[in-house]
């Protein structure tokens, strides 16, 4: 690979990456892989959302509960907006609800990370295998 | 906003009722379900509906099985421990 193929390809895996964190599937979808990308979003997307709805809205805690966040935030960016409306609205959570709303949505983020990683790695492997370096 | 709006917005900012007791555990099968899906539609390079079901039920019962043991290993150990 020549310098300047070598500084597009690097692009095209932060931009494969980027897709993957800004939507769950978008990584793979940027890769020509679309029954893994509708399985990925469909998912993800799911386990977060039975997650919100079993502890609510408030268990998108920045303040409180850090640790969570991070991982919640791997979902998507626009997990922080919602942290944002967490904390202006002051939503009811507690007790095995809230624990097990955290879980759900922190697994889900953890997940995205893995398929993040994942889509990068196949950008990789089949631009390599392409050019043949 | 219409009634639906509200109804979809009202069951996502009150937390569901879901108590402390043994039942609670089954919240457990769906995150099983979700990461089973997940994992192995990363691991295959190409997906067909049926070589990936069966995958996919292959990797959720051995998670569970797999919890299942060890929760009757530490109920054992516990057992032991306090008789």
């Amino acid at each position: 690979m020549t310098q300047r193929s070598k500084e597009a390809h690097a692009m095209f895996l932060v931009l494969v990456g980027l897709l993957a964190w800004l939507v769950p599937g978008a990584g793979h979808l940027a890769i020509n892989k679309k029954k893994h990308a509708i399985i990925i979003f469909v998912t993800i997307v799911l386990t977060f959302c039975t997650g919100l709805y079993i502890g609510s809205v408030g268990i998108i805690d920045s303040v409180g509960a850090k640790p969570w966040f991070i991982a919640q935030l791997m979902n998507s960016p626009a997990v922080a907006t919602l942290g944002r409306i967490s904390q202006a609205g002051n939503y009811a959570v507690y007790a095995r609800p809230n624990e097990i709303g955290q879980i759900y949505t922190s697994i889900a983020g953890l997940l995205n990370l893995l398929c993040i990683v994942n889509a990068v790695y196949w950008a990789h492997i089949e631009r390599t295998e392409t050019i043949g370096d | 906003m219409s009634i639906i709006d509200a109804f979809i917005i009202a069951s996502f900012t009150v937390p569901e009722k879901i108590g402390v007791s043994p039942q609670s555990i089954l919240w457990l099968l769906p995150l099983v379900a979700s990461i089973s899906i997940v994992y192995k539609a990363t691991k295959m390079p190409k997906i067909k509906a049926a070589g990936f079901l069966k995958e996919v039920v292959v990797l959720f019962g051995s998670i569970v099985i797999f919890m299942a043991v060890t929760a009757v290993v530490l109920c054992a150990l516990a057992w032991l421990i306090t008789e």
